[in-house]
């Protein structure tokens, strides 16, 4: 299997046409070779090389001057072998290769090895240098401690956040999947056909973190290192299971919990749990004449963790997976001497009412409104943010992706609009304040 | 501790000196888990448990007793770390009663389903509302149904002795359980006697090895996936989980013989013997007998013996083993009993009756004739059932000698108007 590699992104609707990716490329290069250019409806198409892993430009260039490097992914040009024939002009869909007016010669991007000009130049974000490759080439090789075919619902995304993190975590682990989606897609198996490829079980949804708790110190008394990990919901977590959950981390107990937050009971149908937000429809606050969904605001189980000063606590999102691994890591590396928390957010495609190949959108547009903030904190260096927007979106761009949220009165928006500001302008103090004591 | 260590320990030595020791019944619980040497306890505090698991912190921090101590936050979380590190191997312990018990029900449950072979003291305490601290079996008789073997206990000493015991019987592998040792809030768990310490290396000879997790296990060098979910009736689903149950009424049954082979073994090394299942006391040639459980037993004793200097007939029978129900022992200590008064400290709503009372009901039905039987309740909240109060329980079964086809109707509340 190939390497994947990382690539400039584009995103349309965030273009406004501004054309400062061009000077900056003109200023780095002589001359640009990404282009910006009007399309229907006022909006902008991009002209810039794709790398693509099947180039026609290479395939069609008669001299071998075009050649593509399987590990950086970047197809590069070489002036003494072209003789200017422009075959791979006529070979590129994307108007990625073209004559320049000056040299008369072809020209195109090489990412500035890895370190595009045009993307730290954009101002809207709509050009993005996205540089996850490595966690694909890293982790393809980990073995996939999940049987195949696990029964998620189409477009679900805690199937990756599990394959991911047992890969991440290895074969000598105690993995507990409280009630839930996850044993729900067969974590722990059906009929005495295990998912898991280690040991894993069901707590009750009341006691996860107790029971791993009593799993650890065990081993720890026979002297073996096995890492304890609990991948649960978020009602387990903060509704029933919040006592187990708290007092082992007042305990300090060796552990790694990881909450997979689908923001309600969506394994069993759907229902209102404590992170459920104000405003959404659920099966338990329907939409009718006397509900409007949710009455009152989520519970931010997260800064409850930082709370109770955990070895290690940080959010993370499946739309940043780059990040999400960096705090993997980390809190692996804590659960071995203390309470490692990790609280991932995750859209639930059939539950929040959105089409099936729009998860990572609906999960990237909520951090780009700061309805959920990336941080990450411990005892030592206060609380950080690891991304965050610069012009963060209004809440509507987060709330229109999502059929939960259609019924809301403009009164029901600008309340949420409202505890966005207010949370955000809370951990920033957070995040300030440990930057002040640094 | 490995088996191997435990046998290279030297045998009992039979001239010894005895240890003899004054403690209350918490406390002799506490002596008796540091001598059966547990991975690890879990520790949260509850009236009038709370002075055995101040005993054990206490044991820990002595260097007496190594093991793992987990302050939990709750009773529900206690149970669940012991699973946690039964299901890793370990050996482990913990005691509740009362509203710790019912907190930690869903897990209570499951600790039986899962076949985990851990020991749990309940220093039995009345229900609440209204709001009572003191003694009473409502608690453990609460909870009689859910899989657990219980065993009561009558003195301080046969807490420390059962307390051991409790292990090999809960650790073999044909019982593969959880056994809750009943010791009866107020009476004994602050009730202070003179004990008799077993020598460690004769403890450890007696408990031999270790090996808890060898039918269901959280370890990554044997990796399972412990209780998956059962499919619908479509599948095989059901008939799993009929596997599963059934497994534990077996393990259950299995278990009267275990305790019975484990109290002789037990009574073979350290000296000590205990009627295991159903003792049986001037019993031969009574006409009629009480039937009791726990620490009441002494008293009804004082007062059966007093009866006996009187001319009377009457003997007495006293449950030890209470889940499994010991029908057999029973239904041959009443093969002469012309009369039974049954003495309870709980309450059978639904019956109108105590509850051994109501589990007795079922014995009699497999006698060829009927026996009359009178349902006596006392020793609520902590109330003291005297001798006077025996008195008056052998006097009304006396009675029942004399209407051989009653049947039972209504109980006899011995407290309400002391």
């Amino acid at each position: 299997m190939g390497n994947a590699c990382n690539t400039i992104t584009f995103n349309a609707a965030q273009c406004d046409g501004c054309g400062l990716c061009m000077t900056a490329c003109a200023e780095t290069k002589g001359s640009a070779r990404i282009q910006v250019l009007p399309a229907e409806d006022k909006t902008y198409a991009l002209s810039l090389c794709r790398q693509c892993g099947d180039p026609h430009c290479v395939s069609t260039c008669p001299t071998g001057a075009l050649t593509k490097d399987v590990d950086t992914g970047v197809i590069a040009w070489n002036g003494d072998k072209c003789v200017d024939c422009l075959l791979c002009t006529v070979g590129c869909s994307y108007a990625g290769i073209s004559l320049d007016a000056q040299t008369r010669r072809v020209v195109k991007c090489d990412t500035c090895d890895g370190a595009p000009a045009c993307a730290a130049a954009c101002p809207t974000k709509a050009l993005r240098y996205v540089t996850t490759a490595r966690i694909y080439n890293e982790v393809r090789d980990w073995e996939d401690l999940f049987a195949p075919g696990l029964s998620g619902c189409q477009g679900c995304n805690t199937e990756l956040l599990m394959r991911h993190t047992m890969r991440r975590v290895g074969p000598d682990s105690v993995l507990a999947t409280p009630p839930g989606c996850v044993p729900g897609m067969g974590s722990v198996g059906f009929n005495g056909l295990a998912g898991t490829k280690v040991p894993v079980f069901h707590p009750l949804l009341t006691n996860t973190a107790a029971m791993l708790a009593g799993v650890k110190r065990q081993y720890n008394r026979l002297g073996r290192e096995v890492t304890a990990i609990a991948i649960a919901g978020d009602g387990g977590a903060a509704d029933v299971g919040f006592q187990s959950l708290s007092g082992a981390a007042e305990r300090g107990e060796q552990m790694l919990f990881m909450v997979i937050d689908n923001e309600g009971y969506m394994n069993t149908g759907m229902q209102r749990s404590g992170c459920t937000p104000f405003g959404a429809w659920t099966s338990t606050t329907p939409v009718g004449p006397e509900s409007r969904g949710k009455s009152q605001d989520a519970k931010n189980l997260p800064l409850i963790m930082m709370q109770h000063r955990c070895a290690y606590v940080a959010t993370a999102s499946t739309a940043y997976m780059e990040d999400f691994y960096d705090k993997l890591d980390r809190a692996i590396q804590a659960a071995k001497t203390g309470f490692a928390y990790l609280h991932v957010y995750s859209p639930c495609t059939t539950g929040w009412r959105f089409p099936a190949d729009q998860n990572m959108e609906v999960a990237r547009k909520a951090v780009e409104t700061n309805f959920v903030l990336l941080w990450e904190y411990t005892p030592g260096q206060g609380l950080r943010f690891t991304h965050a927007p610069d012009n963060p979106l209004p809440v509507t761009a987060y709330l229109k992706v999502m059929g939960r949220f259609r019924h809301l009165s403009p009164e029901q928006i600008s309340h949420i609009q409202n505890k966005i500001e207010e949370n955000s302008a809370f951990v920033t103090s957070l995040a300030q304040s440990a930057a002040a004591q640094a | 501790m490995n088996s191997a260590s435990v046998a290279e320990r030297p045998a009992p030595v039979s001239e010894k000196k005895p240890k003899y020791m004054l403690c209350e019944g918490n406390e002799a619980a506490a002596l008796g888990v540091a001598l059966a040497r547990p991975d690890m306890v879990a520790l949260y505090p509850i009236t009038p448990q709370s002075s055995l698991v101040e005993h054990l912190a206490k044991l820990v921090a002595d260097g007496r007793m190594d093991a793992d101590v987990v302050e939990a936050e709750g009773e529900h979380s206690v149970l669940s770390v012991l699973q946690g590190a039964t299901l890793a191997g370990g050996r482990t312990y913990t005691a509740t009663c009362g509203p710790g018990l019912a907190f930690m029900f869903e897990p209570y449950f499951r600790t039986a389903g899962m076949r985990l072979p851990m020991v749990m003291t309940i220093v039995t305490r009345d229900g609440i509302t209204p709001q009572s601290v003191w003694g009473g079996h409502q608690d453990a008789m609460t909870v009689r149904e859910v899989g657990w073997v219980q065993i009561y206990c009558e003195s301080v000493q046969e807490v420390l002795d059962t307390t051991v015991m409790a292990f090999k019987i809960a650790e073999h592998h044909d019982v593969m359980l959880p056994v809750n040792v009943c010791l009866d809030g107020n009476y004994l768990s602050y009730g202070s006697a003179r004990i008799e310490m077993p020598e460690q290396a004769e403890v450890d000879a007696f408990m031999g090895g270790k090996d808890v997790n060898w039918h269901v296990a959280l370890d990554p060098l044997r990796p399972m996936a412990v209780d998956p979910m059962t499919g619908n009736a479509s599948g095989s689903g059901p008939a799993t989980f009929v596997r599963y149950r059934k497994g534990q009424c077996r393990g259950m049954q299995n278990a009267l013989k275990v305790i019975e082979e484990v109290h002789a073994d037990w009574g073979r090394r350290i000296g000590r013997h205990y009627a295991p299942l159903v003792e049986e006391y001037r019993l031969d040639d009574a006409d009629f007998a009480l039937l009791t459980l726990g620490s009441m037993t002494g008293a009804a004793k004082d007062a059966v013996d007093e009866a006996r200097a009187a001319g009377r007939r009457i003997g007495l029978i006293k449950i030890k083993t209470f889940s499994p129900f010991p029908i057999d022992a029973l239904q041959r200590a009443l093969r002469n009993v012309k009369a039974l008064g049954v003495v309870d400290r709980s309450v059978a709503f639904r019956w109108n009756c105590g509850p051994m009372f109501q589990e007795t009901l079922g014995v009699l039905y497999r006698l060829d004739r009927h026996l009359p039987a009178q349902s006596f309740i006392g020793g609520l909240a902590g109330a003291d059932i005297t001798v006077e109060h025996f008195h008056r329980v052998i006097n009304d079964t006396e009675a029942l000698m004399q209407q051989p086809e009653r049947i039972y109707h209504e109980p006899v509340w011995l407290n309400e108007k002391d």
